[in-house]
């Protein structure tokens, strides 16, 4: 047999020398270390771009800022939180600037009352902007709008016994003494 | 027909499918893999000697091939390049296991003895099972030269050892197999 023979046998053969391929294992496992190395290249890309990435995120965290600080303006208003208790206090504002305005109207010497008692009677007082700032925080308590009509009704009371006295101490016009409770 | 590294010609096609991968294309990837993970198993197989050798190394091969291809500057020598990378991978997994390629003494006329081809039926298998059993130089250089088909000067190269060494490694690589079949033939 010449020397050739060998060398001609395996290439004459050579496809029947090859086996079947890999398992599919091999392949799962690569494709497991190709997908890391994509969320490296993200993180690679952030790491040339850093200045740029720091700007879009200083930006887009402004903004998300901003916008929720005018949503929380604009739900902060009463008839956003709770219609009815506005509603209450249209109506309780107006009784009770009314009953003002007729007790500002006596003289001072005979109202016997200083300017923090007046302002005490407003309803622009501590009490009420504290149980308005309540609601605010709380808006479906009813305890809560319970004790704000609570407090326009005792204020309300309140200033018709004034009024009451000072009729007593000082008749006044009819204009003046004209008014009702209404609840 | 299985797949051989010797018969995947670039095509237009592996060209595309080359650009894909350079762009981190996870599905060319796939394809790349399924075009040559065959052909390349089969070197890792040859080379290695074990199946379980053979598949890690396939693997790490194929993670170096997508990790480097987009240094490839020239689509067309794709299946040359993957090639490479998988016999590379396969001597320093050799190397790893202490293998070592040495320089030998030119050898003289004796190995090329004229031996009656009576004594010899060459089939596949009788092949394969004796280079199987070689040691792992002879293994690796017969692999190289005869299925992988590298020049006894690339070889040379790879090794890192002389050109007459593989020439003399390679003819008592084959005359072993040749004792082998031989002995093999008696013994039934």
């Amino acid at each position: 047999m010449p020397e050739s023979s060998f060398e001609d046998f395996v290439r004459q053969h050579r496809q029947e020398f090859e086996e079947a391929g890999p398992p599919s294992r091999i392949w799962a496992q690569l494709e497991e270390q190709l997908v890391p190395r994509k969320k490296n290249r993200v993180i690679q890309m952030i790491g040339r771009h850093w200045l740029k990435a720091a700007a879009i995120l200083v930006l887009v965290v402004n903004s998300v800022m901003i916008y929720q600080f005018l949503q929380m303006k604009k739900s902060q208003h009463l008839i956003n939180v709770s219609p009815e208790m506005q509603e209450a206090k249209t109506y309780y504002t107006s009784q009770i600037e009314q009953r003002l305005q007729t007790i500002k109207s006596y003289p001072a010497s005979v109202l016997g009352l200083d300017s923090v008692g007046r302002k005490e009677l407003e309803l622009r007082n501590e009490t009420y902007q504290m149980l308005e700032t309540e609601l605010m925080q709380n808006p479906g308590n009813e305890r809560i709008k319970a004790a704000m009509v609570r407090y326009y009704q005792m204020k309300l009371d309140l200033l018709d016994k004034i009024l009451e006295e000072l009729r007593e101490k000082q008749p006044v016009s009819q204009k003046q003494s004209n008014y009702e409770r209404e609840i | 027909m299985q797949a051989s590294a010797n018969n995947l010609n670039n095509t237009a096609i592996t060209d595309h499918l080359v650009s894909r991968c350079k762009k981190g294309d996870t599905h060319a990837f796939r394809e790349l893999y399924n075009a040559y993970s065959a052909a390349m198993y089969n070197i890792c197989l040859r080379m290695t000697g074990n199946q379980a050798d053979a598949e890690d190394t396939l693997q790490e091969a194929f993670m170096q091939v997508f990790k480097n291809i987009e240094r490839l500057e020239n689509a067309g020598s794709v299946t040359a390049w993957i090639k490479r990378i998988v016999v590379n991978h396969c001597l320093s997994h050799l190397r790893r296991k202490k293998v070592y390629f040495e320089e030998v003494d030119n050898i003289d006329v004796e190995e090329e003895t004229i031996v009656d081809e009576n004594d010899f039926a060459w089939t596949v298998a009788a092949i394969k099972d004796a280079i199987h059993v070689l040691p792992h130089g002879y293994r690796t250089v017969i692999n190289l030269y005869i299925f992988e088909e590298y020049s006894h000067r690339e070889i040379a190269s790879m090794l890192d050892i002389s050109e007459s060494t593989v020439k003399t490694q390679y003819m008592r690589a084959k005359d072993k197999v040749r004792q082998i079949i031989k002995q093999r033939k008696l013994i039934r």
